[in-house]
């Protein structure tokens, strides 16, 4: 493979530092015919993969492994891609600046349902067969992880590996069996059979889909005497003791999440009804404050960054919050380096805390009710009350804070315009709680209060799985409801757009049946769907009609529970049983108990986890 | 206390943007562990100003930063620590500390010298190269015409696009050709950069091959600066004396 000459390309295309590859401690290891080469991709341009905190746990990690060479792909930008489909250039790897033609694997991370077209266009853009089977001997393995991992069914045409829960373990031994395997007798079906039998690997060629009249799935079945019935999930026992880098790729570029991440826990004990990540990621898993401690000073010594964020999905959960927290700013507050608490939850918001890191570095206010009723709240199991809300705001107000956003879904499975128009009574309850609390001359640039609705999409492996979506018209219906309800001064109403909701909702339900469509709209022109302007529903819904395929089967269709669901064989510890009662208890309004405080059953301490979570 | 240094920035390092650089500083000073100042207030930032920014894809032997410090570091102490925390292409060459009632690089900045490097469709020989870079000097207006761009915003304005006209020539204080080799060229230029009025080499170019026949492949100019210059006592020196 020779390094392919981009230089005169760069002067070309806006951010051209995107390409360069030699960011601070980014890994460039010389290379002879044995080094397993790794293109770990991430479908979306450059700043949104860098902030992706699993790319820089797997990419260090990889290159940790002696003679394993991983680099980085992003999606290269519209411009740039021009210039080289222009030049007849084939997508590189970062660091080598060599095609990723004949790497020994190629991986993708799979972070939301709009980037699947990406992932199919840098296939293209890499020259590699799009599809599992008309790959050979020759060409790179196609390896795919990431929350929609999780039901991968809709590209898994188009995957050799899918890798099932958290890779840190299976990666490596994956890559091992590889090396080794390479160096005795090799062949591809050979390996993939190797591997089909270790925990959290998914072969998705080993398996047949058979259909019923009506559309939905008859049965799937294994077609390969090593590829198990049941597909278990991997999960990281340890989080103390599992990898976790010591040094981060610092990018150039201003990205996303331009900051240390620190994980702080796995798993969510909260069981909203509605979360994916909440119901996919069990159990709880927390790192020690010691470990976080030594990471902190490892990384911020390696990075020189200037602000540290606690990652997790709801780190206000985190046992020792306080404590972290505290040490972080005792320890780094003369180096002026901010610490930011992203996902915190308004019922055990602690004020304390926030005035202490308000010290350092403001922060914005953010609350996420999700619904506007507490009806619908306890629906969704999300354990939150008017009364909450009320005292954190009148804190905050108090505190000095002047603007706070409210995020709320919309197209919840039970919900009624009451719900709509508690939406709006929460906005104006908040803006109403400033007036009474603020005094007229403490008031200084004045109220703003944000109120924003997303579309609810029903996931896999939630209790809202078998839910139809709502229609493009209901949604729409709804989005005109709220904005005529939501006029006042200081507030603001803000909606996200339907149509990319609805294809989010088509292929996170979706099947096997769906790749045909996503090698239709690779031949379209589709890419970047999550991107504003480079969407375009009308041209999708051409699409779905030449492949024959009914969308609306996929999202807006109410399913049984007797059904066979495109992710049945799939095992994420969570049983069906418990999300069947999980669905009928939010039926009827009942609330589940944080798990930390009564055990709800849910599976994932039978078979993953012993005894206790 | 003030130091004032010069750096270069090369390589690959070339596509960062100016706004990368300023970041880049700031990280590399923590990680080399160099006592700077920072702002007051609830964002804190390091102090720091540079002299001018440098556009994207330009090369530059001669960069300028004042960094305000809380201690006394060595400047020698203080290169080596940035240079072993620096990636390779950024470089500093020399460090002084300053009077911090020395008026900053931004305010004393004159004028930028380039090499740049251009190509031409076909061969010319030498005389007739330079006598069109004669002729054009000779001109005495030379107008680049700048298209502001609408004003984002309400009120009637927001509908027409401002039309800048500028005469160039007063903004450059030479330009010669330095070397050639088939048709490739090296122009040398003196080019007013700062407060008192900017001329971009790339701009100097487009004029030239407008105002002259000279047939100038726009997209592969090349540019290098040499050197930044300030004025003492009429005279014109780099920023950095000694």
């Amino acid at each position: 493979m020779s390094k392919l000459d981009i230089h005169d390309l760069l002067y070309k295309v806006e951010k051209p530092a995107r390409y360069l590859g030699n960011e601070l401690n980014s890994v460039h290891k010389s290379i002879d015919e044995t080094t397993v080469r790794f293109a770990f991709c991430f479908p979306d341009i450059y700043e949104i993969g860098m902030s992706h905190l699993g790319m820089q746990i797997l990419y260090h990690l990889l290159n940790k492994e002696e003679n394993v060479f991983c680099e980085r792909v992003f999606a290269p930008a519209i411009d740039m891609e021009k210039i080289m489909r222009e030049n007849n250039l084939p997508l590189f790897g970062l660091e080598s600046r060599e095609s990723i033609r004949h790497f020994d694997f190629v991986g993708f991370t799979l972070q939301y349902e709009l980037s699947y077209t990406n992932i199919l266009n840098m296939l293209d853009l890499a020259g590699t067969p799009l599809f599992s089977k008309e790959r050979g001997e020759d060409d790179p393995f196609v390896i795919v992880g990431g929350p929609c991992a999780y039901n991968p069914e809709p590209i898994a045409d188009f995957c050799d590996i899918v890798v099932l829960g958290e890779a840190e373990e299976v990666m490596v031994e994956i890559v091992k069996a590889y090396k080794e395997m390479k160096a005795n007798t090799y062949s591809r079906r050979s390996f993939l059979e190797k591997i089909a039998s270790i925990q959290g690997v998914y072969v998705p060629a080993f398996y047949d889909v058979t259909y019923l009249e009506d559309g939905t799935i008859e049965a799937i079945t294994p077609n390969n005497q090593h590829a198990p019935k049941k597909l278990k999930k991997r999960i990281i026992q340890n989080l103390d003791e599992v990898f976790y880098p010591e040094e981060i790729l610092v990018p150039y570029l201003n990205i996303v999440h331009d900051r240390v991440m620190l994980e702080v826990f796995r798993g969510c004990a909260r069981g909203c009804r509605f979360c994916q990540a909440g119901m996919i990621y069990r159990p709880v898993r927390e790192k020690g404050v010691e470990r976080l401690k030594n990471l902190t000073e490892k990384l911020l010594a390696s990075t020189g960054y200037e602000e540290i964020s606690l990652a997790s999905l709801s780190t206000s959960d985190y046992s020792n919050l306080d404590s972290i927290v505290r040490h972080l700013i005792d320890e780094y507050e003369k180096d002026k380096v901010g610490v930011s608490l992203p996902s915190l939850r308004l019922d055990n918001f602690t004020f304390e805390l926030i005035q202490e890191i308000q010290k350092v570095r403001k922060t914005g206010l953010t609350f996420a009710p999700e619904a506007g009723t507490q009806r619908l709240r306890d629906v969704i199991n999300k354990g939150l009350t008017e009364e909450d809300l009320r005292n954190a705001v009148e804190k905050a107000f108090s505190l000095g804070w002047n603007s706070v956003k409210l995020y709320f879904m919309i197209g919840l499975p039970t919900e009624t315009y009451d719900d709509l128009d508690g939406i709006r009574d929460l906005a104006f309850m908040v803006a109403d709680i400033y007036y009474e609390t603020v005094e007229k001359g403490q008031r200084g640039k004045g109220l703003n209060v944000t109120a924003s609705a997303s579309t609810f999409v029903p996931k896999p492996f939630t209790p809202f799985q078998w839910h139809p979506q709502d229609s493009l018209e209901e949604i729409y219906s709804k989005q005109r409801h709220l904005v005529e309800k939501l006029k006042r001064r200081n507030v603001t109403f803000n909606y996200h757009d339907a149509k990319t909701s609805f294809l989010e909702g088509v292929f996170a339900r979706g099947d096997r049946r769906l790749s045909k469509v996503l090698a239709e709209a690779l031949k379209a022109g589709c890419k970047f769907d999550g991107w504003h302007e480079h969407f375009d529903f009308q041209r999708w819904m051409d699409v779905f009609g030449q492949a024959g395929v009914d969308p609306s089967f996929y999202a807006n269709r109410q399913r049984e529970y007797e059904e066979v669901l495109p992710w049945d064989h799939i095992d994420v510890g969570v049983t069906k049983k418990f999300l069947m009662k999980e669905n009928e208890k939010a039926k009827a309004g009942v609330l589940t108990q944080d798990c930390r405080t009564n055990c709800s059953g849910c599976g994932i301490n039978t078979g993953f986890v012993g005894g206790i979570c | 206390m003030k130091l004032r240094s010069r750096f270069s920035k090369k390589g690959d390092l070339i596509f960062i943007s100016h706004l990368d650089v300023v970041r880049l500083f700031e990280r590399a000073m923590r990680r080399g562990k160099i006592p700077i100042s920072y702002t007051q207030g609830f964002n804190p930032h390091p102090i720091m100003a540079f002299a001018t920014a440098l556009g994207v894809g330009v090369e530059s032997e001669a960069e300028y930063i004042d960094i305000q410090v809380d201690e006394k570091i060595e400047t020698d102490e203080f290169i080596s620590r940035l240079n072993a925390v620096m990636p390779g292409g950024l470089k500093i060459l020399m460090s002084q500390y300053i009077d911090s009632s020395e008026d900053s690089l931004m305010a004393i900045l004159r004028r930028s010298i380039y090499l740049v490097k251009i190509n031409l469709e076909k061969t010319f020989d030498e005389e007739a190269i330079k006598e069109k870079i004669n002729h054009f000097l000779t001109l005495e207006e030379i107008i680049e015409v700048k298209e502001k761009k609408k004003k984002k915003g309400k009120g009637f304005r927001r509908d027409k696009n401002k039309v800048q006209e500028t005469n160039i020539r007063p903004l450059i204080h030479d330009l010669s050709l330095f070397s050639m080799n088939g048709q490739e060229l090296i122009l040398k230029m003196n080019l007013t950069t700062g407060s008192s009025g900017n001329l971009k080499p790339e701009v100097l170019v487009r004029k030239l091959a407008e105002e002259t026949d000279l047939p100038i492949i726009l997209d592969t100019v090349r540019i290098n600066r040499l050197e930044l210059l300030k004025e003492k006592d009429g005279q014109y020196v780099t920023l950095i004396e000694g």
